[in-house]
């Protein structure tokens, strides 16, 4: 009989997210975990190292609290919605503290986490050679990246970079089982080689389903449970951001919170107000449909948009 | 009804240029905001067969309703696959594509695009966004169209911070780095059009804007830029070219602003 590994946020990030640890967050503007993002902040986590090809406000948010020491990441910003002022706050001016950055491309993360995910050291790659990427580096000093030759070829060059295997990922997905086997469909971002590189991972998910729904459509699990130590029923758990299926993006929010963050007083009235003033992810979207109301609410729920069935028979 | 099409705006002229350099039956890679609208608008018009890719790993989408962000809930339906970024940037990683869009906050002479830094690296006055899949699609796509704000800051005789190399410092630099992709076409700026020397691999005045001046254009580029003996005035659009602008790819005004 196995043993369900569902419980709260709080639980899950207070049992396994220490201080110091380097944690990798799943998602690529679509289903992002939040509602594990804002208990990291809740719960003040420090010295984070926090790996992800692409970050957004959820990076954000937890360079703002002070959670952040360290970023391995190709991109900080909300793309046409705007800059990300704590990151540039922290970059340009050290508030609410320094932080450093390996900036690499988004594909060279993903090549670090599909070596990290397939047990090998490193993996050569064609992007970042002649950029100043390889000419600066942070904390990883000569081992962020290496100019290579080809040992089959030894007139080419490569740029190798080491494999990615963080302490942790979190990331969030449609549905999981009790044992944490997780489904997800639309964009999968840096799925599933993030999380697959990651030696052990907490999901947050729209719906808890039974074992047998996983088995009817095991094409579409992107996670076995066995890498699950959590599973954190979550609905409405990306917001500000999209999950596919469930609700689109809230991009009045999202303006709203980059607005907001301009100024270090701002973006600590928004956080009061959504982060630290809310007890969890319910709370939250009780605050929601108080503030903006029912038909807002309703309004970001996905329309029915359903695939045809498969056959897995035999 | 057609005279009302007449006119156009830059960021109208803009979309319509970047449209005219793709061809039919190309695999594109796609941002958002103006590459977008000229991608679709190529795809209504002379490049029915375009296939357009967006990194969040969309491939070959169709969407219902144009997409606001790069991995917009409109992309995934209709798409012949949905994937993640090893699907959408591992296909540019192979060199199998044929486009790609850039934009940054510098471009140099020879392309050379930055979406890093002003100032200092390591102590900067502004911090962009960092190169996301920028440097993957300049290294790999088989040529790139670059969108610019065209002011002399932004177009310095030495970018700030290299992120993505376009021909390094001219001639055979490029080539000599072994990239699948062949680096910058062409850039579609605010002021002009800009294409690259087929030899020296340097950055020349192609046209100019409707109601600009080479001068202003020279003035606002930071080393002295070669002008084309043939140099002239931008091909202004065809009034059906806005009208599926406005009416079709962008009717809410969210990219194009409304005059």
């Amino acid at each position: 009989m196995k043993v369900s590994k569902v419980m709260t946020a709080k639980e899950a990030v207070a049992k396994f997210i220490a201080d110091g640890m380097t944690v990798g967050v799943g998602g690529f503007f679509h289903a992002i975990s939040y509602a594990i993002t804002h208990e990291i902040i809740r719960q003040q986590k420090r010295r984070l190292t926090i790996c992800q090809p692409s970050f957004n406000e959820h990076a954000d948010q937890m360079i703002g609290a002070g959670c952040v020491d360290r970023i391995v990441s190709s991109y900080v910003w909300m793309e046409v919605f705007g800059p990300l002022h704590c990151f540039r706050r922290a970059m340009e001016k050290g508030i609410p503290h320094k932080i450093e950055m390996e900036d690499y491309t988004n594909f060279a993360v993903m090549a670090r986490y599909l070596a990290g995910s397939l047990g090998i050291p490193f993996i050569p790659i064609q992007s970042m050679k002649g950029s100043d990427m390889m000419k600066y580096s942070s904390w990883m000093g000569e081992g962020k990246a290496k100019l290579i030759r080809d040992p089959f070829d030894p007139k080419k060059e490569y740029v190798a970079v080491p494999a990615l295997t963080p302490d942790l990922g979190y990331f969030h997905v449609q549905r999981a089982d009790e044992e944490g086997n997780c489904q997800m469909w639309g964009i999968w971002g840096d799925s599933p080689w993030s999380m697959r590189a990651c030696k052990q991972v907490i999901v947050s998910c729209e719906e808890i389903v039974g074992r047998d729904v996983i088995g009817r459509d095991p094409n579409r699990t992107i996670l076995p449970g066995y890498k699950v130590i959590a599973v954190v029923p979550a609905p409405f758990g990306a917001h500000p951001k999209h999950t596919q299926g469930y609700y689109d993006v809230d991009r009045d929010f999202i303006f709203q919170y980059i607005r907001e963050s301009r100024s270090p007083e701002g973006w600590k009235k928004f956080m009061d107000e959504w982060v630290y003033g809310v007890e969890d992810r319910e709370g939250y979207l009780k605050k929601y449909i108080n503030t903006y109301g029912m038909k807002k609410f309703l309004n970001l729920k996905a329309k029915d948009i359903s695939s045809s069935s498969v056959n897995y028979g035999f | 009804m057609a005279l009302k099409y007449n006119d156009f705006t830059l960021q109208e002229l803009m979309a319509v240029a970047a449209a005219r350099e793709l061809k039919d039956g190309e695999k594109v890679i796609i941002g958002t905001g103006l590459p977008l609208l000229g991608a679709f608008l190529a795809q209504k018009t002379h490049a029915p067969n375009m296939v357009a890719i967006y990194e969040s790993g969309a491939i070959d989408c169709k969407p219902l309703v144009t997409p606001f962000s790069v991995a917009d809930s409109v992309l995934a339906p209709g798409s012949a696959m949905q994937g993640g970024l090893m699907e959408g940037l591992g296909i540019v990683h192979a060199g199998d594509l044929d486009v790609g869009f850039l934009g940054g906050a510098q471009i140099d002479r020879y392309g050379n695009l930055n979406t890093h830094v002003i100032g200092d690296y390591r102590n900067p006055q502004v911090r962009f966004a960092g190169s996301g899949g920028s440097n993957d699609i300049g290294a790999g796509c088989k040529r790139t169209i670059v969108m610019m704000l065209h002011q002399k800051q932004r177009f310095p005789e030495k970018v700030d911070f290299l992120t993505t190399p376009g021909y390094l410092r001219g001639g055979k630099e490029r080539e000599k780095m072994g990239f699948l992709g062949g680096g910058p076409s062409v850039v579609v700026s605010t002021l002009g059009i800009l294409r690259f020397h087929p030899q020296t691999k340097e950055m020349y005045l192609a046209s100019y804007h409707p109601g600009v001046t080479i001068e202003q254009i020279k003035d606002n580029t930071g080393w002295d830029l070669i002008v084309a003996g043939d140099v002239k005035e931008t091909e202004r659009p065809d009034p059906e070219l806005i009208r599926i602008l406005r009416e079709e790819l962008d009717p809410t005004g969210v990219f194009l602003k409304k005059k």
